[in-house]
């Protein structure tokens, strides 16, 4: 699991390539975890480059954006495959998480 | 088009690989569009790994799944000797609708499963969860 990681201010902007499945999403989660600082106050995962995910990596995105909320910071994501927005829908976590259409959205609307 | 495909897979989580690989190389075989490779990759993880963590205590046991693609409709088998598990009244209901700090994950897998299928019918025979799913290929 490759995640490029990058900071605008106190936003992280991370970019996972691959799958997000239930062989990586513990790596997914390490990797995660080490890129955001306490001090951080939002995360933008861009997915341009992810191809799939499972209940496995959903889990890890629920997981991180409960502990951003715990902090007092947000979370959004952009740049989703139709399939992974499919997945997204079904399991109703568009509800919980804002999906953008771009890197520029996503980061206008978390403040970054 | 149409192809099978059957894979006897062991109880353990790295078996994941192998199946994941497996599918890929069957929608090369049958051409199937990338939605349906996809959606068939997903209910394969979920069920699969539903197996793996909850239906055994070893990782040494089998399992088998099979696939028959026929014209436009592809149908899946899995037939496991672990736990009793009827995935279409076992699961815990899925939480759809709960905040970040409520939501729960559990159930979601069977959910896409029943979402992503045309058909599932399950049966315990033989001390053995069948699951049988059938799908368009074009949706």
């Amino acid at each position: 699991m490759e995640i490029n990681a990058e900071r605008d201010g106190a936003t992280v902007i991370a970019r996972p390539t691959g799958r997000l499945d239930g062989s990586n999403a513990g790596e997914f989660q390490e990797a995660l975890e080490a890129a955001i600082d306490e001090s951080d106050r939002a995360l933008v995962l861009d997915f341009e480059q992810i191809s799939y995910i499972s209940s496995a990596g959903l889990r890890v995105i629920l997981l991180t954006a409960r502990s951003l909320q715990g902090n007092g910071g947000q979370m959004a994501l952009c740049a989703l495959d139709a399939p992974i927005r499919e997945v997204f829908a079904i399991s109703g976590f568009d509800t919980i998480i804002p999906i953008h259409g771009t890197r520029d959205e996503a980061l206008a609307a978390v403040g970054g | 088009m149409s192809a099978s495909l059957s894979l006897t897979v062991k109880t353990a989580r790295d078996e994941l690989e192998r199946i994941t690989a497996a599918i890929d190389n069957l929608a090369e075989e049958d051409d199937w569009p990338a939605d349906l490779l996809f959606r068939v990759q997903l209910v394969l993880e979920e069920l699969a790994l539903n197996i793996v963590d909850y239906g055994h205590d070893d990782d040494t046991s089998d399992f088998e799944i099979a696939f028959m693609s026929e014209g436009d409709s592809l149908t899946i088998e899995i037939v496991d000797g672990g736990r009793a598990f009827d995935p279409l009244n076992d699961a815990p209901e899925p939480d759809l609708t709960s905040g970040v700090a409520e939501r729960r994950v559990g159930g979601l897998g069977v959910h896409f499963v029943r979402t992503l299928m045309d058909d599932v019918q399950y049966e315990r025979s033989a001390g053995k969860n069948r699951l049988k799913m059938v799908t368009r290929k074009v949706r």
